[in-house]
């Protein structure tokens, strides 16, 4: 081969290992921005006036005559779309009974759209659900409402060999002559004048409860679960991750019973997140019986067991690092062992363990499979500290899976999995961060 | 490497001695012994943990092994658990698994040695940490986040313009593959031609490329023209089981060529070796079994995944055809034990429930043999350095 090509060859070879480095930073990228821009909107996005008012009737929020005169307002604007529909019935009377069914057949199909928009039309009796008590909340999912008034969709089947091809057809076609025709137009142009949009900044999306199967309020309980399992995992995992870490670093020589030991630590690690669920629900639900149902005890028990060796190891390099000067300068000084090791290389050893240590809270607080059996509901309410040793709680990543998957109206409630998607991504790389911000400390520590 | 040796391990425990009593000493002794047999206590619960996982699976696992269902779990392809009577072949979902996995494995090994090698001796170190906390922050984000991007970005993407996306990557693959190719064949082919090398090499290159370029085209037209029914697929889920399995890949794959040291790239370099000629022939060899232990467990961390395969893998138990048709829904093991047991949970100790545990077993089984067989690759890495 020709020099030249040899060349060649190995600048490609390297741009092959860059251009990959580029696609693993690049599908990072793809993954957190939609999660980010979008989960944004659960928190920060523009509030209607029916916002405001479910704030006031669900949750007792805001100024009362504030949202009462914006109510007023809008009603003012609103009052045009609804003479146009009392007109509309009234004329439909009039009309010979082919043209009399088909209206009605269109304004059967219209009428729960415009409701869905703009909330109840008055002289309806006030509904059950507080979904369908308030119009949209929201003013994006307003926008993608009106669409839905404005257009029916049908679909065409002239052409076999596309199958059905979807086609809009304005509304206002329908009612051509009709009361309602100029309604159409009313609120193309003063939509935003009935619905308000304000920028609003929903902070209270992490702490509230939700509200008819989340259509609305926020993703409280799901948060708070989701600490509790944390915290509750960490509780047993970090003594005994830093104790079993000590005992292998500072204790344990080189025999077949230690290289037994490490071995079974690694296949820990390598044990399926699906495997330890079902552990969990066997052994501390169906035969310790740690609670009567799943709860967040026997949760946090399996998710210990799940990051247990990602502390140990962490412990252990962090351990390892610490210079053997100091122990041997403790010891000289007639230091016992135990003490040495509490007051000497622990307080050294610290830093990195935390590391390790936050890194795993990441983990715990991320992992879904294992709490599927033993801690998740997919409703339910903000648990107290007691309680958490007998009753399931709802948790983010069980209930992210729930809500994309399970939940009656999916679409409507895509700025909620959004949101909890967000916080949990933001919760575990704030950790990660702070795991990363650790280290280069030790680094700088160990430097100077 | 404990830092403790025998000697050292006696040295605290005399030094007192000198100003103790022969009674207190003992005291002192006891005390020790007894602190480190409850450390080892504490040390020993991860043993304890896998035992006693093994044990209580295949435990639940053992009254499925009972039913006459035992011939059809790994012989049928129909999985029927609450039909009247019930069918429990899982021949479809292990297929399925094995699928996801080895699209995983295609997505992730290639990109991860590559990102590995370009970190261990391409990039120079300021750039090196940057990209760290990049693959720190992909092993970090949560797998019930991948399965959302992957059923709510990701396969609404596939399902609406999947084809597109299938002849880019076509393209990008592709392109450089063939420019590649082209050039060294050119090369190689001048010289058996000896004269005329310049023009001859001219032309072998050019008519190289124009077939490559022909070719790449045809595929990219071909799969152009493919239209994807659903987007939760086993497309989807290989490509986003592949991302996620790349920091493991890239870290464990990165330590193994680092382990090399440099006295055998620099022998390489010596010799008038180029870096890639370097790394291809003489590093890779070397770290091949770290490298192994890479891929492995690479294909755990697939293989296991949950979140991703239940929520974008279509979940129909059914075998592709061809098998290789990544386009359509598959059904896998951990996917379809997370599914099920909701409902085999209210009738504990029924066969759909023990039928269940027995597919985490043989999940059990394949980790538990994988992880055995990486910490050999890497210990045969290790001896095979320090000889």
């Amino acid at each position: 081969m020709e020099l030249r090509t040899r060349h060649l060859l190995d600048r490609s070879f390297s741009a092959v290992g860059l251009l990959s480095i580029a696609a693993m930073a690049l599908s990072l990228l793809v993954l957190i921005l939609p999660i980010a821009v979008r989960g944004a909107r659960a928190f920060a996005f523009r509030g209607t006036a029916e916002w405001r008012r479910m704030q006031l009737e669900l949750f007792g929020r805001g100024d009362a005559d504030a949202v009462r005169a914006e109510q007023r307002r809008a009603a003012a604007a609103k009052q045009p779309v609804v003479d146009a529909w009392a007109a509309f019935e009234r004329e439909l009377e009039g009309r010979p009974d082919a043209e009399r069914r088909r209206l009605q057949a269109a304004a059967r199909s219209l009428r729960p759209a415009l409701a869905e928009l703009l909330g109840p039309l008055p002289g309806e009796a006030e509904p059950a659900l507080p979904r369908n008590r308030y119009g949209q909340t929201r003013w994006d999912r307003a926008l993608v409402k009106w669409q839905a008034v404005k257009f029916r969709t049908e679909w065409d089947y002239s052409d076999p060999a596309a199958g059905g091809k979807k086609v809009l057809v304005p509304r206002a076609r329908d009612f051509r002559g009709t009361a309602l025709e100029p309604a159409f137009d009313h609120l193309e142009r003063h939509l935003a004048e009935i619905l308000r949009p304000r920028w609003t900044f929903y902070g209270r999306f992490l702490t509230d409860v939700a509200k008819d199967a989340h259509f609305f309020g926020g993703i409280g309980p799901e948060v708070l679960g989701t600490l509790y399992l944390t915290l509750g995992a960490m509780l047993f995992a970090v003594p005994i991750g830093v104790l079993s870490a000590i005992y292998l670093v500072e204790y344990a020589g080189e025999n077949m019973v230690i290289s037994g030991l490490r071995t079974f630590i690694s296949t820990l690690a390598g044990v399926p997140s699906i495997v330890f669920g079902l552990f969990g629900l066997a052994f501390f639900l169906n035969t310790l019986r740690v609670s009567p149902s799943k709860s967040v005890l026997a949760g946090s028990l399996t998710l210990a067991l799940l990051i247990l060796p990602t502390v140990i190891r962490a412990s252990e390099e962090a351990l390892l690092a610490v210079p053997r000067t100091y122990k041997e300068a403790a010891l000289a000084l007639g230091s016992g062992r135990w003490a040495t090791i509490v007051k000497v290389i622990l307080p050294a050893a610290l830093p990195g363990i935390l590391t390790g240590i936050v890194i795993s809270m990441g983990r715990a607080a991320g992992e879904t499979a294992p709490i599927i059996f033993t801690a998740a509901v997919s409703v339910g309410l903000p648990l107290t500290p007691a309680q958490t040793l007998t009753e399931p709680t709802p948790a983010l990543p069980w209930n992210i899976y729930n809500l994309c998957t399970e939940h009656e109206a999916v679409d409507e409630i895509r700025h909620v999995q959004y949101g909890m998607v967000f916080t949990l991504v933001a919760l575990v790389l704030l950790l990660n961060l702070a795991a990363i911000g650790f280290r280069a400390r030790i680094a700088r520590n160990l430097r100077g | 490497m404990p830092s403790t040796e025998p000697q050292s391990d006696r040295r605290p425990a005399a030094a007192p001695s000198l100003m103790m009593s022969g009674r207190r000493q003992r005291w002192t002794r006891w005390k020790e012994r007894l602190g480190r047999s409850l450390l080892f206590l504490v040390a020993s619960v991860s043993t304890l943990a896998v035992v006693f996982i093994v044990y209580y699976i295949a435990r639940e696992a053992f009254p499925f092994f009972r039913t006459g269902h035992v011939g059809e779990f790994f012989a049928s392809t129909r999985w029927y658990p609450s039909r009247e009577p019930p069918e429990f072949g899982v021949l479809a979902i292990l297929v399925g698994s094995g699928l996801v996995t080895l699209g995983a494995i295609v997505v992730a090994v290639p990109l991860g040695l590559a990102a590995s090698i370009c970190l261990s001796d391409v990039l120079p170190f300021g750039l090196r940490q940057v990209v760290k906390p990049v693959i720190e922050i992909l092993a970090a984000i949560p797998s019930v986040a991948y399965g959302f991007f992957a059923l709510v970005v990701l396969a609404p993407l596939l399902q609406e313009r999947g084809g597109h996306l299938l002849s880019i990557a076509a393209w990008m693959v592709g392109a450089p593959v063939v420019a590649l190719a082209a050039v060294v064949l050119g090369d190689l082919a001048a010289g058996r031609l000896r004269g005329r090398r310049t023009a001859a090499r001219a032309i072998v290159t050019l008519a190289l490329l124009a077939a490559g370029g022909a070719a790449v085209w045809l595929l990219a037209r071909r799969v152009g023209g493919v239209a994807i029914d659903s987007g939760t697929n086993a497309l989807n889920v290989s490509i986003v089981l592949g991302i996620m399995a790349l920091p493991t890949v890239v870290s464990v794959s990165e330590d193994a060529l680092q382990a090399v040291g440099r006295e055998l790239r620099e022998g390489s370099y010596a010799c008038g070796a180029t870096r890639a000629e370097t790394l291809l022939r003489v590093v890779l060899p070397a770290a091949s079994s770290g490298l192994m232990a890479a891929v492995i467990l690479g294909i755990m961390r697939a293989i296991g995944e949950t979140m991703v395969v239940w929520m974008a893998s279509g979940n129909a138990a059914q075998i592709p055809r061809p098998w290789f048709n990544a386009l359509l829904p598959v059904r896998t093991l951990t996917a379809t034990i997370a599914g099920d047991m909701g409902e085999a949970d209210q009738v504990t100790g029924s066969t759909r429930y023990s039928v269940l545990f027995a597919m985490a077993l043989v999940l059990l089984v394949i980790s538990l043999f994988m992880n055995t067989a990486s910490e050999v690759a890497v210990r045969r890495t290790r001896r095979k350095l320090r000889a």
